[in-house]
């Protein structure tokens, strides 16, 4: 038992409809670096969360350095030297590298003698000795508002080291990073297990594991698979091994049938807010009656094609046509007008207006457009009649039906008032981000019956989604995104979900 | 423990349900508010109930004990309704602005503007009453709409924060103002800008009713229409709606394909025509002329106002007419009971004050109500976990 540096047994964590964590029992040993491996949701981020006290678990007991952990606290799990770099910093932007590190535990001396001030200047000097020891090369002078998302990371690292953290867990660290960074990264990272640190590395990414880690446990829908030996393992083996052999369940479907090419993608280019193109040359076409998937490990710029194409994000380059009109610069209610329904990734930032009653979320396509809008005037009594008509329908559950402020209702039925509104406009293109996320095993089902529904009724489908399950269920087409590019444009049935997932993880060329 | 958890479910009872709470949070605030006035009164050694009915009485709501010569009631009352009506537009000028997720701190200035310009354009002409009224409030409207964009101009053009640049505009539009006012149009006795002509005046002056001579504020009517009026484009007018959805989720309004910025600059052009309606039954309606280097407290008080009415223009006609009661009320009750105006600008702030205490109230509450939840759940899971154990005791 005393070779393990923290051990977990028999941890379960349920969120309401969702078993996070189903009796995880595992070991890690002092000075290694123990990867997690496994798919969006398969319960990485909320084990170690445990670990670091966020959540307490509902069954099992967590061990550290042999004795057991009574309280679950950031604080507690603080005093006892872990420490963890969240996938969102959590920094103050106007505040120093060395103010950031301090806070919350403030060097203080006394000036003249009974003045009390905080003590910046030896700090400094301890910090930029820390960061010279692990090769992070920080100016603990810098503002955090002026370095960027690799020197940030460095700083929550560095805050970990200054509170002596000994176990010290990485949450996805390379989600926002590029490549040179990531090598980077991963040489911090060897240091500080030279320096006899432990570490525990959550992702999805094999490559990186590969590289680095000792052990690897891999995880898929809350369960624990197998905890495997990263030098004897390849990692075929532990990418089959994440997707899971067992397919949890298949949709019925009939074979595609083609037509006209509806939407067609000429080198598309989208740039993000520091002018870095996350969406890099992409092409592709999508026939009515088909859907074609992209599917991509987060983070690879497919949600920015999707919001490229709705016009929610401008293209820097390339072309979008949808139906013969090149629609690259038409603002978004002209799209709608020419037939693009969409419904988005984030449902409660974009895709809905929280507290608007449900009546004016299901009409917000077409509050400007007869019977509901005459003369600039809004017409009530036809949007109760409509809201009515689709809550009927799709089935969407509320305390007061229409009126319903939305912010009140659950997830799943947020989602379904989107998926009614957006299938009611009758497009012939329809764009599905993440359709299911977060949803229950019903509510999946249901929405998955009614994508390949409009399928069936000739409609053109981009669906982008980061599970691959739903991929392989629904796909006709399927382009694999890495890095901003499609790497690989194939129909679905000449690709096996292992082949997708090397595509996702950018190990197959 | 036990005390407090049903102290705060008889509270979650009176307020009500999410829909409830929108008026019986606002009015928890006002009693709160007259409460703490009422301590206030005490600890001066005057008794709070005479205190607040001779608020009444100020307003023409109550009879006074004695009237002067061709005074009354009904003129107490006209002189009230007279200085609500500019509280009524400002309020409405910080409510549309609101709405459109904005905050309109410069109503103050565009009043000052909008009555100023008004003044030197038809308030020193000759015009006869027939023309010279709707053109008052044509140029008032036309000035304040014009003010209210350009803060929203800024803002599209060089980023520069609405709140910032209407506080500056205040002090700007004051000055600048000022400056004319006690250079080219200023009286020699009051040391304020010349009075305008009475046929420009909003408030027709001495009129005979009965034996009394009252004011009548035509503004008012306005006021009323103009509250009906934007009640109606927010709620039933497809411009109204876009305005509301850019207000409420910026975003979920992009993606629905409205053009936000135009929707937030009709909403600031609107909020602006509105406070100069405000400025125009003020300065050419309530009093006749401006007094330099003054900013009048009206347009902040607005804010005030427009908070407690939960920006709704329906309730902003309840809330104007309180706050209004406080500080018209407050002269009379200076000179019946000798306590400081001053108290009157107290009450409203503490009003403003607990106002603003509505996402505390409503946390507490809901925390009081997921609390509730919570033990409920406990409960049927210890039934259920009793039950299990019986269950399996059984077996």
């Amino acid at each position: 038992m005393s070779e393990y540096i923290v051990e977990m047994r028999h941890v379960t964590k349920r969120f309401p409809g969702i078993v996070a964590n189903d009796d995880v029992s595992l070991g890690i040993k002092k000075g290694e670096i123990f990867a997690l491996l496994g798919e969006n949701g398969a319960g990485k981020s909320t084990l170690m969360s445990i670990l670091f006290g966020m959540y307490e678990p509902d069954e099992g007991e967590v061990y550290v350095r042999g004795k057991k952990v009574e309280t679950f606290s950031p604080n507690h799990a603080t005093e006892l030297n872990i420490g963890m770099v969240h996938q969102h910093f959590k920094l103050v932007s106007n505040y120093t590298i060395t103010e950031n590190i301090i806070l919350g535990m403030e060097p203080q001396k006394k000036k003249f003698g009974f003045l009390p001030v905080v003590d910046i200047k030896n700090t400094n000097k301890k910090i930029a000795e820390l960061s010279k020891k692990f090769g992070l090369e920080v100016d603990p002078t810098q503002k955090i508002e002026n370095i960027n998302v690799s020197m940030q990371q460095r700083v929550e690292i560095l805050k970990m080291l200054y509170r002596e953290a000994e176990i010290l867990i990485f949450d996805e660290p390379t989600a926002v990073l590029t490549p040179q960074e990531i090598e980077f990264l991963l040489e911090i990272i060897r240091e500080m297990r030279r320096n006899g640190k432990t570490i525990i590395l959550i992702t999805h990414k094999l490559e990186e594991i590969k590289q680095v880690a000792d052990r690897c446990a891999i995880m898929n829908r809350g369960k624990l698979i197998e905890i495997c030996d990263v030098a004897e393992t390849s990692t075929k083996k532990m990418a089959e091994l994440m997707v899971g052999r067992e397919v949890s369940f298949t949709q019925e479907k009939t074979p595609c049938k083609p037509g006209e090419v509806m939407l067609k993608v000429e080198n598309l280019v989208v740039k993000n807010a520091d002018g870095f193109p996350v969406v890099n040359g992409v092409s592709f076409n999508i026939r009515s009656g088909e859907i074609f998937a992209i599917a991509g490990v987060a983070g690879n710029g497919q949600v920015e094609i999707a919001d490229a194409i709705a016009g929610l994000a401008p293209a820097a380059g390339g072309k979008v046509i949808l139906d013969g009109q090149d629609i690259t610069n038409s603002p978004v209610k002209a799209r709608n007008k020419m037939g693009i329904a969409y419904i988005p990734e984030d449902r409660q930032t974009w895709g809905l207006i929280l507290d608007f009653t449900l009546s004016e979320n299901l009409l917000l396509r077409r509050y400007d457009i007869a019977p509901y809008c005459v003369n600039g005037v809004l017409h009530r009594e036809h949007f109760t009649e409509k809201s009515e008509e689709l809550i009927e329908h799709f089935d969407i559950r509320s305390g007061q039906g229409g009126q319903t402020i939305v912010r009140s209702m659950s997830g799943g039925n947020q989602q379904k008032a989107i998926i009614a509104r957006e299938i009611d406009l009758d497009t012939p293109f329809v764009i599905f981000v993440q359709p299911t996320r977060g949803l229950d095993i019903g509510a999946i089902e249901r929405i998955h019956s009614q994508i390949i529904a409009e399928r069936d009724k000739g409609k053109a489908i981009l669906l982008v989604s980061l599970e691959l399950d739903e991929i392989m269920n629904l796909a006709d087409t399927i382009g694999v995104i890495y890095n901003g590019q499609l790497l690989k444009i194939a129909p679905a049935e000449t690709m096996t979900s292992n082949e997708v997932g090397q595509y996702m993880m950018g190990v197959k060329e | 423990m036990k005390s407090t958890k049903k102290k705060s479910n008889l509270f979650l009872t009176i307020m009500g349900d999410e829909k409830r709470q929108k008026i019986t949070i606002p009015l928890f605030a006002i009693l709160l508010s007259l409460i703490a006035g009422a301590i206030l009164m005490l600890s001066l050694g005057k008794n709070p109930i005479e205190g607040y009915l001779s608020l009444l009485k100020g307003c023409g709501l109550m009879m006074k004990k004695n009237y002067a010569g061709g005074k009354g009631m009904l003129t107490d009352f006209m002189s009230f309704l007279d200085i609500w009506t500019p509280m009524i537009f400002a309020a409405l000028a910080v409510a549309v602005a609101y709405k459109a997720g904005l905050f309109n701190i410069g109503v103050s200035g565009q009043m000052l503007l909008a009555g100023f310009v008004a003044s030197l354009t038809v308030g020193y002409s000759d015009l006869p009453a027939v023309a010279a009224k709707p053109l008052t409030i044509i140029i008032g409207m036309i000035v304040g709409a014009l003010a209210g964009s350009l803060i929203r101009l800024l803002k599209y053009k060089f980023n520069i924060n609405e709140v910032v640049t209407a506080i500056m505009l205040n002090y700007i539009f004051q000055y600048i103002i000022s400056f004319f006012i006690l250079t080219y149009y200023v009286h020699p006795i009051t040391r304020q800008s010349n009075v305008v002509s009475d046929a420009s005046r909003l408030t027709l002056q001495n009129v005979q009713i009965g034996n009394m001579k009252s004011v009548i504020p035509l503004g008012f009517i306005l006021a009323i229409v103009a509250v009906f009026a934007l009640s109606y484009f927010i709620n039933r007018t497809r411009v109204g709606f876009e305005l509301k959805a850019v207000g409420a989720n910026k975003k979920g309004a992009i993606y629905a394909g409205i053009n936000a910025n135009k929707s937030i600059m009709i909403a600031m052009a609107l909020s602006g025509a509105l406070a100069g309606l405000a400025g125009v039954t003020y300065y050419m309606g309530y009093v006749a002329s401006i007094q330099p280097k003054v900013l009048i407290s009206t347009g902040f008080d607005a804010v005030a106002v427009c908070l407690l009415g939960n920006s709704n223009p329906i309730g902003i006609v309840a809330s104007s007419f309180l706050v209004t009661i406080i500080s018209k009320g407050s002269i009379y009750l200076n000179s019946s009971l000798g306590l400081p105006k001053e108290i009157a600008s107290l009450i409203t702030g503490l009003l403003l004050l607990f106002t603003a205490c509505d996402v505390y109230i409503k946390y507490r509450l809901k925390k009081a109500k997921d609390h509730l939840e919570y033990e409920e759940k406990e409960a049927q899971r210890y039934i259920e976990k009793y039950g299990e154990q019986k269950k399996e005791g059984e077996q």
